[in-house]
């Protein structure tokens, strides 16, 4: 007799591990599929967490009562708040992580989940039961046989699915540097009569720190205080490690220039399409001939290994073109490559495919996260795993699906995007992607989240305590800087000023609340207060978007009944099914006419229904 | 409101022009026509050819002989089948023809409901739209001239190079956030004024072009005010080019005030005569007086007419005096031995020496400088547009010097950026990326 789970995720990556600690953590008997339970959290490429944007996904991946901001918080090695040059809705946290720590740590704290079982094998295939008219998945099948039953399925197979690596001239098959692709699942998966597409990305090539001469290097420090991702960890005291920032050389962009043929990329090799954003070195050189120098970062991988990763190198270029390239930059002639960098081609599903739960709109109960759905990054992977691990739970609770609005982060601009625009490149966040960037800080992710978290099921006592804690303290400190004069003149008026700081007014604010405040909640108040302008205006906006977008677009509407509509607009519509007018509006060429068009049509259906 | 029904209507304004079309649109425009019409023989409702009928009231009598042409779907103003009946023009013709349409079967089409349909069905997109609203409106040739202009776009060309440019500054400070930590320099604020700056010039004189643009869209009243006799009726006969006004020798025979609508170097002017200014005469004349004084202040701009076969006058003086807002003294009579010495551009009404310099002037008057033909804003709702996109960059601007982080001065910018996409289409968060991508060398 088969094995039966409540969820079975597929896959122990980023988006896999949130996935299964969300499922089990909200009561549900959760077991995780892996092809080698040592490599559960591996970083497959830098092994850094956080950045611009992606540090906003983390926070909030946290406040949901995730897993990966503690996981780095316990493992970084360096600390950076990126962006302080800017308004603090744009500080965003990045940390270096020691890659073995971090996957021991994510192994550890998943093992202490008691509804959760994880075990190693190959899924080689979905079992999908479509008696009933509709299909639904029903479980896996393993490499060796075995059938594992389950309620709902979440594969996150990242690049696993038909992977195939790329080093100049030669290709071979693999999930990751050195592991078996997952080959049988993905045919299953291409079978299944979603849409899909081919995706590339890339990595450089890691040094022997030991034979980098580190003092020809400008030294990049971490912060002097830590900033932490998780809103559980008070305080990181760590020691932290330096990186090194160097730059591309003439004859270095000589080299790429003369063998540029020779790259994977450059041949004609590649099909798959790889993200602008994270260009390889050949590419920069190509296409921005102009550009006598690029920066690159030398980073340490971990505090117990010489492994150094060269950001800023990734490259599909032959091993000997690598090696010369390395060596032309002054301080690296000595340098030995432990591994050469490599491209690697993958299926991905269109996300299109997918609804705002990340259930795939034909197979019931199977739902898809992470670089599957046409993503790049731990954290977009790590964000996507939770959302799909709620809503896979919920669906086996019978409750409907949890939608984080794109007003209210990150989380619901990453997953509104992908599903109705797909990813015709990887896709990676950005600030600029969300309309109201002021409102989404990581300062105020467990307000937007943690409510959200809590009522799932997911936030535990401990992480809703603090988050209580935080908000009364944050009452109390907005209520004292309103009663509080100095001069003639209210301290929330003075905190307005250039210059004013609520940093200033510290030492009153503990002996006001009589404890240390809580992490980041100065950081709250000041920005609702010094910024309160702004904010009103954004709040404004998000009413008014609300308004405009919030017209419901009724189940099985038929878009084709609207002659208005050119052809294109009317494909694209079908091929997403938006639920609101807004989101139809944010579908790549469904022009502001058509929307218009959509909108007479709607009102006047909903005219003639009353 | 339904889409389903055959409309009709009375497709050109009362009273305007020697013709009158009724318009069919719908899948049952052709057989409501053969309903109404009277064919020589049995049509054959080839499409986009013209051909004759008549159009007969409830009782069979023909009203009258009409041309009749057929727009086969989709290759029509609405995409749906479309007939134009053009009679000729009276009202009463017209009304008695719609009302058999009605009869058999169309739906009186609601206001607009013709272009909403055009719309609807993905013939024309918004401002297009509004453009041809105002294309049926227009009075003269040069306003059709510019309304079929802001059909082809000519104002989404005007604000196209103002897009690009506030575009430019929103990738420099996107791509400054987005890839802090690639090697993109932080822009200072005085590189953000010195984009701004441009921005803003760009953006007022577009706004302030409206005013021109206004009265190439609705007209500019110009009331001519004089002492009795002066010759205002004969000018305003002159300046309008047909014999409108009554015109004696009696001083203040123009007992009211009197207008008309004339082409003055393309703008839709509409002239009013007053009733000549004296102090004193009879009851009645002295109400035109009034009139006349109610005129000037209502009116854009004021001509005043003196007579240059007089002596000069006190009361042309005081009459001066009362001017206010753009006006013109213009001495009447030149073609007479000049009495009066007064500064003022002479012309003769009874002549028309001088008239065209005078149209000229008042063009001038009223027309800002360099003003051109394509691109000045006519429509309120784009006026309104590029008030808010001067006011969002005027904060910008403050918020700038005031060192405000660039996530919030880049609120300032996309409330510029939003009226510009009302108009011209939206730009997405894709479109900002993809400029970041081709303008910087990003990414590790």
């Amino acid at each position: 007799m088969a094995k039966k789970y409540d969820v079975m995720i597929v896959g122990s990556g980023h988006a896999g591990c949130e996935a299964a600690r969300a499922c089990a953590r909200m009561g549900l008997n959760t077991a995780m599929v892996t092809m080698n339970v040592d490599l559960i959290a591996q970083m497959s490429c830098n092994p850094a967490v956080g950045g611009i944007a992606k540090g906003h996904l983390v926070r909030e991946v946290d406040a949901l009562g995730g897993v990966m901001g503690e996981v780095t918080d316990a493992v970084g090695i360096q600390f950076r708040l990126l962006n302080t040059s800017r308004g603090p809705a744009v500080w965003s946290p990045r940390a270096q992580c020691d890659k073995k720590q971090y996957r021991i740590h994510m192994k550890s704290v998943l093992e202490r989940e008691p509804n959760l079982r994880i075990l190693q094998g190959e899924v080689c295939g979905v079992l999908i039961d479509d008696s009933g008219g509709r299909r639904r998945a029903i479980g896996v099948r393993l490499h060796d046989g075995r059938e594992l039953l389950a309620g709902a399925v979440v594969i996150t197979t990242g690049t696993f699915l038909n992977g195939l690596a790329h080093i100049g001239e030669q290709t071979y098959e693999c999930g990751r540097n050195g592991e078996s692709p997952a080959v049988m699942l993905g045919n299953q998966l291409r079978g299944l009569g979603l849409r899909w597409t081919r995706l590339k990305t890339g990595t450089p090539p890691r040094l022997d720190g030991r034979t980098i001469h580190w003092d020809r290097f400008e030294a990049q420090p971490g912060d002097a205080i830590p900033t932490p991702f998780s809103f559980l960890t008070s305080k990181i005291d760590r020691p932290q490690i330096h990186c090194h920032i160097a730059y591309t050389s003439p004859e270095m962009h000589r080299l790429i220039a003369e063998n540029v043929h020779r790259s994977a990329m450059y041949s004609g090799r590649i099909e798959g399409i790889g993200p602008r954003y994270c260009p390889s070195i050949e590419d920069k050189i190509v296409k921005f001939p102009d550009k006598d120098k690029h920066q690159l970062f030398l980073e340490p991988e971990g505090l117990d290994t010489n492994e150094v990763y060269v950001n800023g190198m990734s490259t599909s270029l032959p091993y000997d073109v690598q090696a010369q390239m390395i060596a032309s930059i002054e301080g690296l002639e000595d340098a030995e490559m432990i591994r050469a960098g490599y491209a690697i081609e993958y299926d991905a599903i269109d996300a299109r495919e997918l609804n705002h739960g990340l259930e795939l709109k034909q197979i019931e109960s199977l739902f898809l996260a992470g670089q599957i759905n046409g993503t790049s990054g731990y954290e977009e992977a790590a964000c996507q795993g939770i959302v799909a691990g709620i809503n896979a739970a919920r669906k086996l609770q019978n409750k409907p699906s949890v939608v984080v609005p794109r007003t209210e982060g990150y989380t619901g601009i990453l997953v509104d995007d992908l599903i109705s625009k797909g990813a015709d490149e990887p896709y990676r966040m950005f600030t600029s992607r969300a309309e109201f960037r002021l409102h989404l800080r990581i300062d105020n992710a467990d307000d937007r989240l943690t409510p959200v978290g809590r009522e799932v099921g997911l936030v535990q006592d401990d992480r809703w305590e603090l988050f209580r804690r935080k908000q009364d303290q944050r009452a109390r400190i907005e209520k004292w800087l309103h009663e509080t004069k100095r001069s003639g003149e209210k301290l929330s008026v003075l905190i307005k000023r250039q210059g004013t700081r609520i940093e200033d007014f510290r030492p009153e604010i503990v002996t006001m609340l009589g404890e240390e405040p809580a992490h980041g909640v100065l950081t709250v108040v000041e920005t609702e207060i010094k910024y309160s302008g702004y904010l009103a205006q954004q709040e404004r906006q998000i009413e008014r978007m609300k308004e405009a977008g919030g017209r419901l677009i009724p189940c099985g509407f038929d878009f084709g009944g609207i002659p208005g509509l050119s052809t294109e607009v009317r494909f694209k519509l079908e091929q997403v099914r938006p639920e609101t007018l807004g989101q139809a509006g944010r579908i790549p060429g469904v022009t502001p006419a058509a929307i218009a068009v959509l909108d007479v049509y709607l009102s006047l259906r909903s005219q003639n229904a009353s | 409101m339904s889409l389903q029904h055959t409309i009709a209507a009375i497709s050109t304004p009362a009273g305007r022009g020697g013709i009158g079309v009724l318009r069919l649109s719908g899948a049952e425009a052709r057989s409501i026509a053969t309903q109404v019409l009277r064919f020589s023989q049995p049509p054959a409702w080839e499409p986009w050819r013209a051909f004759l009928a008549e159009l007969e009231d409830a009782e069979g009598t023909v009203i009258d002989q009409v041309v009749v042409t057929y727009y086969a779907a989709p290759r029509s103003y609405t995409t749906e089948d479309v007939i134009e009946i053009a009679c000729h023009g009276a009202p009463v013709v017209l009304r008695a023809g719609l009302d058999r349409l009605l009869h058999a079967g169309a739906r009186l089409a609601n206001p607009g409901e013709f272009t909403l349909r055009a719309f609807l069905n993905g013939r024309l997109d918004l401002p297009r739209a509004e453009a041809v609203h105002d294309l049926i409106q227009a009075t003269t040739l040069y306003q059709a001239r510019v309304a079929a202009q802001q059909i082809d776009g000519a104002v989404s060309r005007r604000l196209k190079p103002l897009k690009e440019r506030l575009l430019g500054l929103i990738t420099l400070l996107e791509a400054g956030i987005d890839f802090a930590e690639d090697d993109i320099d932080v822009a200072a604020a005085a590189q953000i004024i010195e984009r701004l700056d441009p921005l803003l010039a760009q953006s007022r004189a577009l706004a302030k072009s409206y005013a021109y643009g206004k009265l190439v869209h609705d007209g500019l009243s110009l009331a001519i005010v004089g002492r009795p006799n002066a010759g205002k009726s004969s000018l305003f006969n002159r300046l309008v080019e047909q014999d409108r006004a009554i015109v004696t020798d009696i001083p203040g025979t123009t007992r009211d005030v009197v207008s008309e609508t004339a082409s003055l170097n393309g703008l839709p002017v509409k002239f009013i005569d007053t009733a000549g200014i004296r102090e004193g005469g009879d009851q009645v004349e002295s109400l035109g007086i009034e009139r006349s004084y109610a005129a000037m202040a209502d009116a854009d701009c004021t001509l005043l007419v003196i007579d240059l076969s007089q002596p000069a006058d006190a009361f042309d003086a005081e009459l001066a005096a009362r001017l206010t807002g753009p006006s013109l003294i213009v001495g009447n009579k030149c073609d007479l031995p000049r009495q009066n010495p007064t500064e003022c551009l002479p012309v003769s009404a009874l002549t028309g020496e001088g008239i065209d310099a005078l149209r000229q002037h008042i063009h001038d008057l009223v027309a800002p400088e360099g003003i051109q033909e394509a691109g000045f804003l006519t429509s309120l709702r784009h006026a309104r547009l590029l008030d808010e996109v001067v006011l969002a960059l005027e904060r910008a601007k403050v918020a700038t010097s005031e060192q405000v982080p660039h996530e919030m001065l880049l609120l300032d910018l996309y409330s510029a950026l939003t009226p510009l996409d009302a108009i011209t289409g939206a730009t997405t968060a894709d479109d900002i990326l993809n400029r970041i991508f081709a303008t910087f060398c990003i990414g590790k």
